[in-house]
């Protein structure tokens, strides 16, 4: 008999992005959506808040009276971190903290909970933390691919929020990190983009053996790769991560929300990513939060039934767990 | 009949057959003859390629022709919300969004006019999404389409 755990199953707006963009459905459309896919909404800050990363009066009027209206809850915004918006540097420590700290107070000001972070944020976070605790408002890092469970940029995180110890500072996990395989239509597009097949099979067969991107590139050029298409296998190792879902247990306490990152769902189930153990290790650890649907698959399928059928999967999979435990 | 759940779900089946437009860098919209800064030229709308407001520092570069002829980027107005921007001064407008939703005008001089009738426009933006793990990436999208001049809508802006 299990402790009757449960996480709450919410959509970011991100899923809606082909729409969005194709003007079919507006901002507050979008919106409207979310009370049919349970009620929890993410946004992504330059996409969505017109004056990012300052927060208008406007947006803040459309946001709230959207919340109200239809009965929303704001789960985690997403805010940036956007290192290179200048051409001839990064940005320097003062000049992140400054482009983050709008952002902060536009999702305290909106009533978000959780702040996503990129991980670019880590040599600032602790300037960040007064106004994290002054306003009680959790901030977490997303674990992204390349950022697996494993990969060192991530041990380095978790290195850090076990040192700053604080409940307010943690990680948004993407599920994107727990992929059994390469989705068909990415394949499809690298093919084409031109790459040739067999530097494609290559590249296919080092993700699977976890060979990391900078020692996979230098070997897939030798191959004759040529550099205008090595975007189309980096966006294997940059969206695509292959962590085992047991691996959640052991950050749970550090778990402040979730990406429910898919990219298609066939016959019910998402075929590349291991969603059936993911939720089953959220439910042992006791995962409480928030689980965002997030929907980045090809732009010509419809979005919003896409994420209805992902939000049923998970309810298919959390059933299937409370069952098992009887 | 009119009860709360059949209301909802007739609203749900009235969003979802909203229509849409085809989003691309060049929309379906017409030529427009133009004064701008005292020249003659024509009006050209354009789309950010990204699915986020990027900052003009962000734009990389434009490369643009009319009927195969390339078009000196160096004399083209940018106009954002009405603000004229030169896309040389791109690199220092870190400040300046241009939000995901809003189209933007291109101003191409031409003297003499464009003619009446249809023409082949090319367009190349070249973006960089700032926050990629892999570093600095820029990411080229291009269209092209055979656009009308519309000599019904005259811009003319001093």
């Amino acid at each position: 008999m299990s402790t009757a755990t449960e996480f709450r199953v919410g959509v970011t707006l991100h899923s809606f992005t082909a729409e969005y963009l194709a003007s079919k459905w507006s901002f507050e459309d979008m919106m409207e959506l979310c009370s049919y896919l349970g009620g929890g909404v993410e946004i992504v800050g330059p996409a969505h808040q017109r004056g990012f990363p300052r927060l208008t009066h406007e947006f803040e009027r459309q946001f709230k009276s959207s919340v109200e209206r239809y009965g929303l809850t704001p789960t985690s915004y997403g805010s940036y971190a956007d290192p290179f918006t200048l051409v001839d540097r990064d940005f320097t420590l003062d000049e992140l903290a400054d482009y983050t700290m709008p952002q902060l107070e536009s999702a305290v000001n909106l009533g978000f909970p959780v702040v996503r972070l990129q991980y670019f944020a880590a040599p600032i976070v602790e300037r960040l933390m007064p106004f994290v605790e002054a306003h009680g408002l959790k901030i977490g890092y997303e674990l992204h691919a390349p950022l697996t469970l494993e990969s060192a940029r991530t041990q380095q995180l978790l290195e850090q929020i076990t040192r700053i110890d604080s409940p307010l500072l943690g990680v948004i996990p993407d599920m994107g990190i727990f992929a059994r395989s390469v989705p068909q239509f990415r394949i499809a597009a690298a093919r084409a983009r031109g790459v040739p097949e067999p530097i494609l099979q290559r590249a296919l067969r080092l993700w699977e053996d976890d060979v990391i991107l900078e020692t996979a590139l230098p070997e897939l050029l030798g191959m004759g790769l040529e550099p205008d298409k090595v975007l189309a296998l980096e966006v294997m190792w940059g969206s695509f991560g292959r962590s085992d879902p047991k691996g959640l247990l052991e950050i749970m306490p550090h778990i402040v929300h979730m990406h429910g990152k898919y990219f298609s769902i066939v016959d019910g189930d998402e075929p590349d990513i291991r969603y059936r153990e993911a939720v089953a290790a959220l439910l042992t650890g006791g995962y409480e939060g928030w689980i965002s649907s997030e929907y980045e698959g090809p732009g010509d399928v419809s979005s919003f039934e896409s994420v209805q059928a992902h939000q049923t999967m998970i309810r298919r999979h959390m059933d299937d767990y409370h069952r098992s435990r009887h | 009949m009119d009860s709360p759940a059949a209301h909802r779900a007739a609203r749900l089946q009235q969003l979802l057959s909203h229509p849409g437009i085809v989003r691309s860098l060049l929309p379906d919209e017409p030529l427009r003859p133009a004064r701008r800064g005292g020249a003659a030229g024509i009006d050209l709308t354009v789309h950010l390629t990204s699915y986020r407001s990027l900052p003009l520092s962000c734009i990389a570069a434009i490369e643009l022709s009319i009927d195969a002829e390339p078009i000196d980027v160096n004399r083209l107005l940018f106009v954002l919300q009405g603000n004229e921007y030169r896309v040389a001064d791109f690199p220092a407008l870190s400040a300046v969004w241009w939000f995901i939703l809003d189209p933007a005008v291109i101003f191409i001089p031409r003297d003499p006019p464009l003619s009446a009738g249809a023409h082949d426009v090319a367009a190349t933006l070249v973006t960089v999404e700032p926050y990629m793990t892999a570093g600095r990436f820029a990411f080229h999208a291009s269209a092209m389409k055979r656009l009308t001049v519309d000599r019904s809508n005259q811009v003319s802006v001093q």
